[in-house]
Parts: structure tokens; sequence; C-alpha cells
């Protein structure tokens, strides 16, 4: 018998080359008399390897010259010192990341509460509407002229009578719409713009237990996502517009949508 | 100094291996690379020759791109990106090869920066556990705890993806 017990963290520790040698055969015969972890090793042990695969190239592509000129005193001037673009995607991402892995966690841990509801919904939202109302010409999946298409696929896709509000009384004309991952599943996207060209989405998701609604926003600029949930709907209006006109244009997308669930 | 500046160049290959794993699109990526070496430069008197410069460069890239994601992700500065520069967002993953690759790439960027980076530095970059805790300056046990939940995470992402692919077969 070995010394001692091993763990899932051990596998970990295998995999990275940090088990002390005199323990890796005792390590061996655990994981044999134990398939779940021996099964949960290999699974680990792929993934290291199709990540080493994916950037497996990178440190074999030309360095650009940029880069060594600026390490040899030549570079070009650059707008901004550490202002560069870089940051602002990865901001994204991890908002991304926050609706992502947050929606996962969330339902790993059962977490039902309406306050957490609240927050994922307008987290997502919010990172939905960063990374898609930004694109130009990727923007949405199934544009404003196919309507009832996208009202069908979408209704269906989320589970939700789904009626795109009509806001051009509010200044907003309808860019289309996409479906999106969610934390209870899926979630439909519209898109609006007006004629300054700013836009605004409304994000949909089913919502069977939890009800409230509220402002939500990272701070600063950032777009606020204005919520309800209710009736089974999560909806949220994600803009950068001026707080009163936000208010008003969410009004009008939830009355809207609840009459069209009525309707 | 020429010699320390042929030492840092040498690293670059490695250093965009590196920002490219965290970041994913290749001038995103680049241009973190970039602040790095600019950096780097400023404290060339901090580094004593005989240092491994790999270990310097890379912890001064790790805390540009800790430093940044915090502060983002705090204030939402996302959020003021102008329309039309939308296409950095967009960036196909199609520098990474097949589908299985693009996948992998995708789930590394929805876990947390934290975890991302001791993933990084160890399955990737070949750092022991004590070199990557000395360049995130953590302990050893959370390193360790980092590896291990990015891990699960990044399995419980790829498990979720396929899952909805599997979905949208049998539904199409």
């Amino acid at each position: 018998m070995s010394g001692r017990d091993f763990t899932e963290r051990d596998i970990h520790m295998a995999l990275d080359g940090e088990l002390p040698g005199e323990e890796r055969a005792a390590y061996e015969a655990w994981l044999n008399a134990n398939p779940e972890m021996k099964a949960r090793s290999l699974r680990y042990a792929a993934d290291v390897e199709a990540l080493r695969t994916a950037f497996a190239g990178v440190a074999d592509e030309p360095v650009p010259a940029r880069l060594t000129r600026a390490v040899f005193g030549e570079a070009p001037a650059r707008p901004g010192r550490f202002a560069s673009r870089w940051w602002l995607a990865a901001a994204a991402v991890l908002l991304l990341a926050i609706g992502g892995a947050g929606g996962y966690v969330a339902g790993l841990s059962g977490s039902g509460t309406a306050e957490a509801a609240d927050d994922q919904l307008a987290e997502e939202a919010i990172a939905a509407h960063v990374v898609y109302a930004a694109e130009k010409r990727h923007a949405v999946e199934v544009p404003a002229s196919d309507r009832d298409h996208m009202e069908a696929w979408l209704s269906k896709r989320v589970g939700l009578k789904l009626v795109a509000p009509n806001l051009t009384g509010d200044g907003f004309d309808l860019v289309g719409g996409r479906l999106l991952p969610a934390g209870n599943g899926s979630a439909a996207m519209l898109l609006y713009q007006d004629d300054g060209g700013d836009r605004i989405s409304l994000f949909v998701t089913a919502e069977p237990a939890a009800s409230g609604k509220g402002v939500y926003a990272h701070g600063g600029d950032g777009p606020r996502a204005v919520y309800w949930l209710g009736k089974g709907y999560g909806c949220a209006v994600v803009g950068t517009l001026p707080e009163g006109r936000l208010n008003a244009v969410a009004r009008s997308a939830w009355q809207q949508l609840l009459a069209g669930v009525e309707s | 100094m020429d010699d320390r500046k042929a030492a840092i160049v040498g690293e670059i290959p490695r250093l965009r291996r590196y920002a490219r794993a965290l970041l994913r699109e290749r001038d995103a990526a680049d241009d973190l690379v970039q602040d790095c070496l600019e950096r780097a430069l400023t404290r060339i008197d901090n580094w004593q020759t005989g240092e491994s410069p790999r270990r310097w460069l890379f912890t001064i890239m790790h805390h540009l791109f800790i430093d940044r994601m915090r502060k983002a992700g705090r204030r939402g500065e996302a959020a003021m990106m102008p329309l039309d520069s939308g296409e950095a967002l967009a960036a196909p993953a199609e520098q990474f090869g097949n589908a299985a690759s693009r996948e992998i790439v995708d789930a590394l960027q929805a876990i947390s920066p934290d975890r991302r980076a001791a993933l990084v530095l160890v399955s990737i970059e070949g750092f022991s556990y004590a070199e990557a805790a000395n360049m995130l300056g953590v302990p050893a046990g959370t390193l360790m705890s980092r590896i291990a939940r990015g891990r699960e995470e990044l399995r419980a992402l790829l498990d979720d993806s396929t899952r909805r692919r599997n979905i949208r077969v049998v539904e199409t």
C-alpha cells in the first residue's frame, strides 16, 4: 500500500509533472483502481494536448517587425501609450465570460433566488450588447426584413411567445435578431437602431420563477440594462442612452411584449 | 545593453504565444506584447543579467494583462468602444486550424482571466508550479486551485458545447 491517499488534485500534479517520482507508481495503481478518476485524468490530458496543439504554431510565426523595433528603440509612435485596443477586446470577452460561465456556475449551485436571476439576466444582456451591438455587418443572424420568420424561430428556440416590439415611436427601427446561450438555456437578442446610429438591444429569455425589476450597470459611461422578470419572461433593454430615454423605450418594449403574449 | 536587448527579442515568440492564449485575437495579443516590451525597456536596469529574461518578461506581461482586465471589468470600459472598431471582437478564430482547436480556444477565453493565465503558463508554456506561482505573485496553493478549477471549467464548457451541438443536430 502507498503511504497516502490520492485525490483529484494529484491528477493535475501528475499531468503537470509535479508529482514526485517515487509516488508515481502508487498513483498509477490508484488510477487503475478508480475508473472514474482514470477517465477524468485522460480527459484532462487530452485537453492539455489540444491546448498545446492549438497554440503550437504561434511561436513559429515570423515576429512582426513592430515588436522587434519596439525593443531596439525605433518604435513608431502609437496613438496613446498603453492605449492600444487589445484590452477592449479582452474586456468584452470578460463580460461574455461573466454571462457564460456565470450562468454555468449559477446552474450548478442551484441558485434560484430572484436577486441572482436579476444579476445574471442583466450581465448576460449587457455582455451580448457589448459584443453584438458593436458589430457592423454581423450584428444579427436574421434581418428585420425577415421579421415573421425571426419571431417564429426565436419563439420556438427560446420557448416563449416572442413578438418583436415596434419601437419606431421611440425613434428605433428593428435591425434584426439572434439566438444566444443564456443561463437557463437560450435567449433572443433583438437589435434596434436610431437615425443617429445609436443601438439598443432587447434581450429576452425564459425565467419561470423569478419576478422583479430594476436597473443594472457596471458604472461609468457603460451600457445600462433596464430589466424585468415576470410572467415567465426575463427581459432586459440595454443601451447607453440617457436614463430617461432608455426607461421610456424599455417600458414601451415590455408593454408590447406582454400584449403579444396575451393576443 | 545590446546583449540584453537581444535576449529580450529572443523571447518574443514565446511572449506572443502566451499573449495569444490569453487574448485569442492576433492584433490584440501583439499589442499586449508591444506594451510589455515597452514597459520592460523602461525597467531594463532592474533586470540582472543571469536572471531568466523569460520569467522577467512573462511576469511583466502578466501584470499588464491582469491590471487591464480588472480595470476594464470594473469600469465597464468595453462599452465605450466605438461601433466601427467592432471588427476586433469579431476576429474569427481562423488562425487556429481545425474545429477542435477553435473550440478549445473559445472555451479558454470564457474562463476567468486568473485561471486562464495559470492554466496557460503551466499547460502551454511548461512552467513549473513554483515558477508560475512566482510570476503570478500568488502562493503555490492558490496556483494549484486555479489550475484545477480552470481545467474543470474548461472541460465543462467543452462538454456543454458538445451537448448544444448535438441538440442542434437533432432539432434541425
